[in-house]
């Protein structure tokens, strides 16, 4: 207990909303955690949003609800938020804050760390590579996650992202290494929260998986710490224990939001969109801290969500996230609207250190050119699918219809997966193969000649070949 | 003109007669074969049909009761998982208890009143010399000033030493 923790200051000038304004105080700091104890005996926390001269400005993260602030006693911790680390964590369900939801003690560690954390040096930095393989065949096959990559997914309102997000985080694993998944979830539905919880409870009970819920309607304070608890808890699970950590982290959208809120209780000068200047600065404190360490065992791989409002990728959150990751998966209206799940948009979404994870010795020999064929391939479809709206389908080439085909097979074979169901590699990349052999062999150009052998591609008729390109 | 007897009308008209019976014949026989083929290709897709729809409420059933089986498995692990957590927390908070129990009780030893005084010269560091310092109804001491108080009871003392035990609490439900 340090000196400032145990004087408890009594002065409270005034509660406006979830705002507690404490008078008398000295050697406050933007940020320090606050213990609140109401004159019931009853504990609240909060954080210093605002200090000047002997004002502070609290915000109570429980809310300032039923307090009378004649009997408040505000403690100041003189640091930021530190929490315990530790193993400790896997298997328990808690609040954004990092107190337990699952009826159990609180999380206890040997040691605290402080959530703001900081970035890993960069000099220190291990380039990320093995790949982290999330059974979810699409993915897998065209953009694979790398271990301490970071690697966001762009959706838009009303698709299944939180599906994906959550079926990736129950079937992510690390070939047989030590693997862990820390899911912070932000402003969810207690719905959304209650999916999550289910969609995770064998991944939890496992002990594999740290579950961070802030919903909708817990103070916005909290879900700017959840991804900082969450981030502090993996880098430990990951450079002190050993073990290879996806933290999801959705919805960063909502994330952004809480932080213009916030700002705008600061008086802060807003910026684009009226979210703070800083926003930038702000997610790259978050997504910079994935990576590998030299020297260290373990690894963080971030796999944040986004929702981009009104479809909108030049809106602040997408653009300035896409900035700082390492390529995107983005989600389409227009593959949801045709039944497939995931509705990845293959041909926007692109993992850039997909080489580093992917390919001989990695995954599995022909993955990046079956990866590279079925891009190609999926372009020239949409290009025959466009001429095909001009000209209909009845003057199209054979091999343009062909085209047709494989994009349909593509969707309905390869890309279509239940929200249940973890795929391995090796059959999605030979549903991968079976979506390319709709295609005549003169137009897999990107395979290698044995590769076709052994699979099998073949020329169709003999009108096909003449009008091949 | 002379008009043939009916007798040899009849028998002018008897090849056609027979011509257009046999070719009726040979219609009626047609029209069953075909008939009798597109009921066999009827029937043979309904039956196909029928198994098709027989394998699919199959399937179908299985998922349902994979699905089920799966939700009830996770019921039944939530359960075990919060039993669990219940009754570690049920630990937790009887040491906390107990701990707040024992140190009260320092208040009848012999060594109290130093402590009590050491208590009090840490309660003037922390709010200065000024500051009005009374007994805590649980033992130790409480000290203001305006718009500060020091919590030197000996209750919270124990609370401030049990959040800082840490990951050894734990070995109240680990061996």
């Amino acid at each position: 207990m340090s000196p400032a923790d145990e004087i408890e200051y009594t002065k409270v000038r005034g509660l406006r909303g979830p705002l507690a304004i404490v008078e008398g105080v000295s050697g406050i700091g933007w940020d320090e955690y606050v213990r609140i104890t109401l004159a019931s005996g009853e504990r609240r926390h909060g954080v210093v949003l605002d200090a000047d001269r002997d004002l502070a400005v609290v915000q109570v993260l429980e809310g300032t609800a039923g307090m009378d602030p004649e009997g408040i006693r505000a403690a100041f911790s003189g640091s930021p938020l530190r929490v315990p680390v530790g193993t400790d964590w896997l298997g328990r369900v808690c609040n954004g804050r990092g107190e337990p939801l699952d009826g159990g003690p609180p999380v206890l560690g040997s040691h605290t760390a402080e959530v703001g954390g900081a970035p890993i040096n960069p000099v220190r930095r291990e380039p990320p590579s093995e790949p982290v393989l999330t059974g979810v065949g699409a993915v897998d096959v065209l953009t694979t996650l790398v271990r301490g990559q970071k690697l966001p997914v762009f959706s838009v309102a009303g698709l299944p992202h939180l599906e994906l997000a959550a079926q990736i985080a129950a079937q992510a694993t690390a070939a047989g290494e030590a693997f862990s998944v820390v899911f912070a979830g932000m402003g969810l539905t207690h719905a959304d929260a209650s999916f999550v919880r289910d969609a995770l409870e064998e991944r939890s009970a496992a002990g594999e998986l740290v579950l961070l819920l802030n919903t909708a309607d817990d103070p916005v304070i909290e879900r700017i710490l959840t991804p900082r608890i969450a981030l502090t808890v993996a880098e430990n699970l990951a450079f002190n224990e050993g073990r290879h950590v996806l933290v999801v982290m959705t919805d960063m959208t909502t994330y952004a939001e809480a932080l213009r809120e916030v700002s705008a209780a600061r008086g802060e000068i807003p910026a684009r969109r009226a979210y703070p200047g800083y926003l930038y600065s702000d997610l790259a404190s978050l997504y910079e801290r994935c990576g590998r360490i030299k020297g260290r065992p373990g690894s963080v791989t971030v796999l944040p969500v986004l929702t981009m409002p009104a479809g909108d990728i030049t809106h602040p959150v997408p653009d300035l996230t896409g900035y700082i990751t390492e390529g995107q998966i983005v989600l389409s209206p227009e593959t949801h609207a045709r039944g497939a799940y995931p509705p990845l948009d293959a041909l926007s979404s692109l993992s850039r250190l997909m080489r580093k994870g992917a390919g001989p010795g990695r995954t599995r020999d022909d993955h990046l050119h079956v990866a590279a064929q079925l891009l190609a391939a999926l372009a020239h479809a949409r290009q025959v699918r466009d001429l095909a709206d001009l000209v209909g389908q009845a003057a199209l080439s054979p091999t343009d219809r062909r085209y047709l085909d494989f994009e349909e097979a593509f969707l309905r074979d390869f890309a279509d997966q239940r929200s249940d169901e973890p795929r391995e590699l090796d059959t999605s990349l030979e549903r991968g193969w079976q979506a390319l052999l709709t295609l005549p062999r003169s137009q897999l150009s990107m395979l290698p000649a044995q590769l076709l052998d052994a699979h099998g591609a073949k020329e169709f008729d003999a009108p096909d070949v003449r009008e091949a390109p | 003109m002379t008009i043939p007897a009916p007798d040899q009308t009849a028998d002018t008209l008897a090849p056609v007669r027979a011509g257009l019976l046999r070719e009726a014949h040979a219609d009626a026989e047609a029209l069953l074969t075909r008939t009798e083929r597109e009921a066999a290709t009827l029937l043979d897709q309904a039956r196909a049909e029928a198994q098709a729809i027989l394998v699919r409420a199959r399937r179908q059933g299985e998922a349902d009761g994979a699905n089920a089986a799966r939700d009830l498995l996770v019921r039944a692990r939530r359960e075990a998982r919060s039993r669990t957590l219940a009754a570690r927390r049920e630990a937790y908070e009887e040491l906390r208890r107990e701990a707040a129990q024992r140190v009260r009780g320092l208040r009848g030893t012999d060594g109290y009143a130093s402590l009590r005084e050491r208590l009090e010269h840490r309660a003037r560091i922390l709010l200065g010399p000024d500051a009005e310092v009374s007994e805590h109804a649980d033992g130790g001491v409480v000290a203001r000033t305006p718009g500060k108080r020091a919590d030197l009871s000996l209750t919270a003392l124990a609370d401030h030493a049990l959040d800082r035990t840490g990951a050894e609490v734990r070995s109240l439900w680990e061996p």
